[in-house]
């Protein structure tokens, strides 16, 4: 036997080993954190835990978007230990579920310990599930996740803004996605080991990490301005059929705060997914099924589109009031300089000629007179003057030329002649009366907001404060100014120009008695975006008020009205007069009136209830008021309109003398159409009263253009209807 | 009269020790007298196989219960109960062989030998297990065919290495009988098809060639030859895409085109990879959750590994190696040649399986399959591998060593 052969053979026996051993060293030192990480990710299994989302709060904190608590409801189909529990938890949950059973039989046969049945249930099926497990007496198989679901309480309101949520709690449109960093908050997980087969392991082996709350956010946006602009959006799109929705923004002049932002022809954030027009609806409904979904598709973002910040437009004669400040500004122009039209203007040698919407012209008249004509061939002249450098670093310092980066998703640049600037001089005509050039409608009421404080460019903001779950202000978003566009002299000068545009001038319509509003109007024609055949315009008014101290600027803005006006001053400024009408004594502004809007005031009405009829009598003729007595009793025991109403000089008071005649009612007679006097004649005939909305004036070119309650409707005698009048010349 | 020159040569060699404790045999009770200082067993050697195995057992149910619990219809012992019964009855067997006289097998190399062949031939028209024929299955009961023909090519050379141990350097006596046995039974193998096995049934033979002093250079031939017909079967049959598949897989078993393949592999590697220095704790190994297939089979030292972590799996190398040592001491001082071939052979197969199997969990060379003595899943290959234990111990109980 040879012994040294078998040391050879242990040698390298042993040699072996300690290779192996430098083989696990390596493995398991060198390597080990990789081959760590790759078996850890194979091997757990987390669910999530949502966190809740913060709530959207307007400015007085009314909640506008918040989360409840829904359930998920998950069967643990590995946890459930015996057939005839299954089907006890099959049948069960099918019937409070309202699931077929077959369904819910497949599931619980997985193997696997987490398979969720139906997502976000409420609480009251999470309740009537509990009790089904107590009164079975099961303990496991079932279980219930917290999970949350994104309530809008007050439905489309502000739906633009606010935005809308996806089925996990992401924020896909408006603030909703634009903060939705800031609102989600971090959702938790639990950590489970899991085997290859994806089922859980079968000792305990689970790490919960807490889900973190979403912060809130307070808007800048008053729930009740929001709404009094909303309502009176809706109307006008009504009124003047307007084809492709409406926007109107608020904003705090000076901090930039926007108080509101309606965009109408919206939808319901409960129901993103629902196309809000019953005859889009239809007409989807009717197309191929090939092109259904895309025509859905498109009529979906339509529907979402914050039109205000999302969509370019030409700002037309609205845009006069900047070109008007670049003048002053230059000292090209002051309010006494005259300008002769008559009646088209050719911009320069060769070029084609420019009509001004007065055909005949507007003649001679001054600067200020120019501008409470919207006098096209005026402003044409004061462009040229101008010269296109001046113009185009003007309109770069108003801000035109940036987005404003309001914190909303979506921000549209603006659309000019060309990025750097160049234009030529029929470009630089047509610019100076606002066509040709698009911009964002929030751009342009940053502009005016400009004018309107002195002359600085603010950064508009729709979040007012980040709030953490207590209420603890986690950032203010404070006021920025960003830079000064004009001179505080400048912005004065212009603000008293469009001040008297909208006492006396082409914005009228959009007076408010009491308030010093300042505005513009404006009608821009849709170059290339109109239907065939047509020409479809953009109807706007951008105001501010009051014009000594200016608090609040508004754009309001119609596109493509398809009803008897298009006109800017007939379409939008009544509407922006009848949004200010409210929102000014809300906002606490102090009404100062002029001997004229004295005369014109409105009656309190008394209170004649209880007493007899001469005395009643006696009392409204005093009061300037025209009594109708109705029924034969001695005693007056019911009047309408009733005591502290408002209604106008001459107004019918009616006078019911016993019960009977309480049950009486008129028709309302149509009251569109005619002058104040007509109005207000007709209306009594009836025993009606009105209601003066826009314009208060006897003048004949004033007509009522619409009414509260529709004619036909009947009602108690003495009920006030609203009446809108306007300034028939069509203005732009 | 070759036959009676053996029994003859055996008889005198032992005849002198045997004779001086005669009366020791003759007193039944003395044969299981284990602890005896002059003729017991070797006592580090049992204690190190009895530690081994209890280790072994317990690292098979940390890595089968998992397996048992899902597959086996929750029954977390399906794997174990019948492991133990078999490591039992294996021990029970171990101390009974100990007290045979190794000599004895003299008589039963050439049956073995025959056994072996005609056990690698039913295996072939058995149906396939994972495209294998591997195993002989009668009934619930199964056993890998190749268990008994490693035992029986060590002892059959033991045996024909003693019977020729003076003509080890001409071809006729020291070349050819080994490769009529060797051939045959490699090329059965290879029908399984067992690679793994060859190399084992290769290893052990040229090691015993090597220690029964054949001349190298027939060694290397020999060796070559086989090499050759290894390599003829790989790549001239259809094997060649079988093993080249395990080749591919074994350079790179993370990308993702080595396929499936290598899914055992990199699952090994990550429980390896995962134990760290301590490990997991027993019991704590998460990648025998079915990630790793199998795990109380070829894989489970991957399980030792992560549970174990560096540390314990030195420790259980470190055991293996003093197992194969104390093994080779007793074999070399075995009292006779055969005594010392037939233990230097069954230990180097431990020594060798241990060694593949674990360089194949590393994946230092190709997956192979390779169970771990002691400790991979399996009553018949137990009860085989404590019985050849047991030879051991019968050798050490006439081995000159120094006894506790």
């Amino acid at each position: 036997m040879q012994r040294r052969s078998i040391v050879v053979l242990m040698i390298i026996v042993f040699a072996g080993f300690l290779l192996l051993v430098g083989r696990l060293i390596a493995l398991q030192f060198f390597q080990g954190e990789y081959l760590k990480k790759m078996a850890s990710e194979q091997q757990m299994a987390d669910t999530k835990i949502s966190a809740k989302r913060g709530t959207i709060y307007d400015r007085n904190m009314k909640p506008l978007a918040q989360s409840a608590t829904v359930w998920n409801v998950v069967l643990e189909p590995a946890y459930i230990n015996s057939d005839e529990k299954r089907k006890i938890i099959c049948d069960g949950l099918g019937e409070i579920l309202g699931m077929e059973k077959e369904k819910l039989n497949e599931l619980a046969n997985k193997k696997s310990c987490y398979t969720i049945v139906k997502k976000k249930v409420e609480t009251d099926i999470k309740d009537k599930i509990i009790n089904f497990k107590v009164k079975n007496n099961i303990s496991s198989g079932i279980r219930l996740i917290e999970d949350y679901k994104r309530y809008y309480p007050c439905g489309s309101f502000a739906a633009s803004v606010i935005g809308f949520t996806g089925s996990d709690s992401q924020g896909l449109a408006g603030i909703e996605a634009y903060y939705d960093k800031v609102l989600r908050g971090e959702p938790g997980k639990i950590l489970t080991a899991k085997n290859a087969i994806g089922t859980e392991m079968p000792f305990e082996y689970e790490q919960m990490i807490a889900a973190k709350k979403g912060h809130n956010l307070r808007l800048c946006i008053d729930e009740t301005i929001q709404k009094f602009m909303e309502k009176n959006l809706e109307e006008g799109i009504r009124n003047h059929k307007v084809k492709n929705r409406a926007a109107a923004i608020a904003m705090d002049v000076n901090t930039g705060e926007v108080l509101g932002m309606a965009v109408k022809g919206d939808f319901d954030p409960n129901e993103p997914f629902k196309i809000t027009d019953p005859s889009e609806e239809e007409k989807i409904n009717s197309l191929p099924e090939e092109e259904k979904s895309k025509a859905r598709n498109e009529a979906l973002s339509r529907q979402w589109r914050n039109k205000a910040v999302s969509d370019t437009y030409y700002p037309g004669s609205v845009f006069k009031m900047v070109t008007a400040s670049m003048g002053l500004e230059l000292d090209v122009v002051n309010e006494t300089s005259t300008f002769t039209c008559t009646g088209s203007i050719r911009p320069c040698e060769g070029a084609q000629t420019i009509r001004c919407h007065k055909r005949g012209g507007h003649g001679t008249q001054n600067f200020v007179e120019a501008l409470c004509h919207s006098c096209n061939p005026a402003f044409i002249t004061l462009g040229l003057r101008i010269g296109t450098e001046n113009f185009f670093n003007f309109y770069k310092s108003f801000g035109f030329h940036n987005k404003t980066n309001i914190d909303l998703p979506g921000e549209s640049g603006d659309l000019f002649f060309s990025a750097n600037g160049k234009m030529t001089q029929m470009d630089l005509a047509v610019a100076s009366m606002g066509q040709n050039f698009g911009i964002t409608p929030i751009q342009m009421l940053t502009a005016a907001a400009a004018i309107a404080n002195g002359g600085n460019i603010v950064q508009p903001h729709v979040v007012k404060e980040i709030l953490d779950e207590n209420g603890n202000i986690v950032k203010t978003i404070d006021p920025v100014i960003k830079r000064k566009a004009i001179s505080e002299k400048t912005a004065k000068r212009v603000t008293s120009m469009m001040l008297e545009n909208a006492t006396h001038g082409s914005a009228k319509n959009a007076y408010v008695p009491g308030y010093r509003v300042a505005g513009k109007t404006g009608t821009s024609e849709k170059i290339g975006l109109s239907t065939p055949g047509r020409k479809d315009y953009i109807s706007s008014f951008c105001g501010f008020a009051p014009a000594d101290n200016p608090k609040i600027v508004m754009l309001v803005f119609f596109d493509t009205p398809t009803g008897d006006f298009y006109y800017g001053s007939a379409v939008a400024a009544p509407v922006f007069s009848k949004i200010m009408q409210d929102v000014l004594p809300y906002m606490g502004i102090e009404k100062i009136y002029t001997e004229e809007e004295l005369s014109k005031l409105d009656v309190h009405v008394p209170n004649l209830v209880g007493k007899s009829v001469t005395e009643a009598k006696n009392e409204s003729m005093n009061n300037s008021l025209n009594p109708k007595i109705v029924g034969n009793g001695e005693n007056v025991i019911a009047q309408i309109p009733s005591a502290s109403e408002k209604i106008p000089h001459d107004g019918v008071i009616v006078l019911y003398t016993d019960a009977e005649s309480k049950n009486s009612s008129v028709k309302v007679p149509k009251l569109t159409g005619l002058s104040l006097q007509e109005a207000n004649k007709t209306a009594a005939s009836f025993g009606l009263n009105i209601k003066i909305s826009g314009v208060n004036s006897n003048d004949s070119a004033v007509i009522s253009s619409d009414q509260s309650i529709a004619p036909g409707t009947e009602v108690a005698p003495g009920t006030s209807v609203t009446v809108t009048f306007i300034h028939q010349d069509g203005i732009t | 009269m070759k036959a009676k020159r053996i029994r003859q040569k055996s008889s005198e060699s032992s005849g002198a020790p045997k004779k001086q404790k005669n009366r020791k045999f003759k007193n039944l009770s003395s044969w299981f007298k284990i602890f005896s200082l002059k003729s017991g067993m070797d006592l580090p050697f049992l204690f190190l196989v009895l530690t081994i195995l209890v280790i072994g057992l317990v690292m098979m149910f940390s890595a089968s219960y998992p397996n048992a619990y899902y597959l086996h219809g929750g029954n977390s012992f399906y794997f174990i109960k019948n492991q133990v019964i078999f490591a039992i009855l294996g021990v029970i067997g171990m101390f009974a062989v100990s007290c045979v006289d190794y000599h004895y097998f003299h008589k039963w190399a050439v049956p073995v030998l025959g056994i072996s062949f005609f056990l690698l031939i039913v295996v072939l028209i058995m149906p396939p297990i994972n495209g294998v024929h591997r195993w002989i299955q009668l009934g619930t009961f199964g056993f890998q065919a190749s268990e008994i023909t490693k035992f029986a090519i060590v002892l059959s050379f033991a045996h024909f290495i003693n019977l020729n141990f003076h003509r080890m350097n001409t071809f006729k006596y020291g070349i050819l009988p080994y490769l009529i046995i060797l051939i045959p039974t490699l090329i059965l193998l290879a029908l399984e098809p067992h690679i793994s096995c060859c190399a084992i049934v290769v290893l052990l033979a040229a090691g015993m060639l090597f220690i029964g002093g054949i001349q190298l250079k027939w060694f290397g031939m020999v060796l070559g030859g086989i090499a050759s017909a290894l390599l003829y079967l790989v790549l001239f049959t259809d094997k060649l895409t079988y093993a080249n598949d395990r080749i591919s897989g074994w350079l790179d078993p993370f990308s993702p085109a080595s396929g499936v393949d290598t899914w055992q592999t990199r699952q090994g590697l990550y429980a390896i990879g995962s134990g760290g220095l301590f490990g997991l704790g027993l019991g704590n190994s998460r990648q025998k959750y079915l990630y790793i297939p199998e795990p109380q089979n070829d894989f489970i030292f991957a399980v030792v590994c992560e549970e174990l972590g560096f540390i314990g799996a030195v420790i259980i190398l470190l055991l293996f190696s003093l197992l194969v040592w104390r093994g080779m001491v007793i074999s070399i001082r075995a009292k006779d040649k055969f005594g010392s071939l037939l233990g230097i052979g069954l230990t180097a197969q431990v020594g060798l399986q241990v060694l593949l199997n674990i360089a194949v969990v590393t994946n230092t060379i190709p997956n192979t399959g390779i169970s771990l003595p002691f400790f991979s899943y399996g009553g018949t290959s137990l009860m085989m591998l404590l019985a050849q234990m047991g030879i051991v111990l019968a050798i050490s109980r006439s081995s000159r060593i120094e006894k506790i």
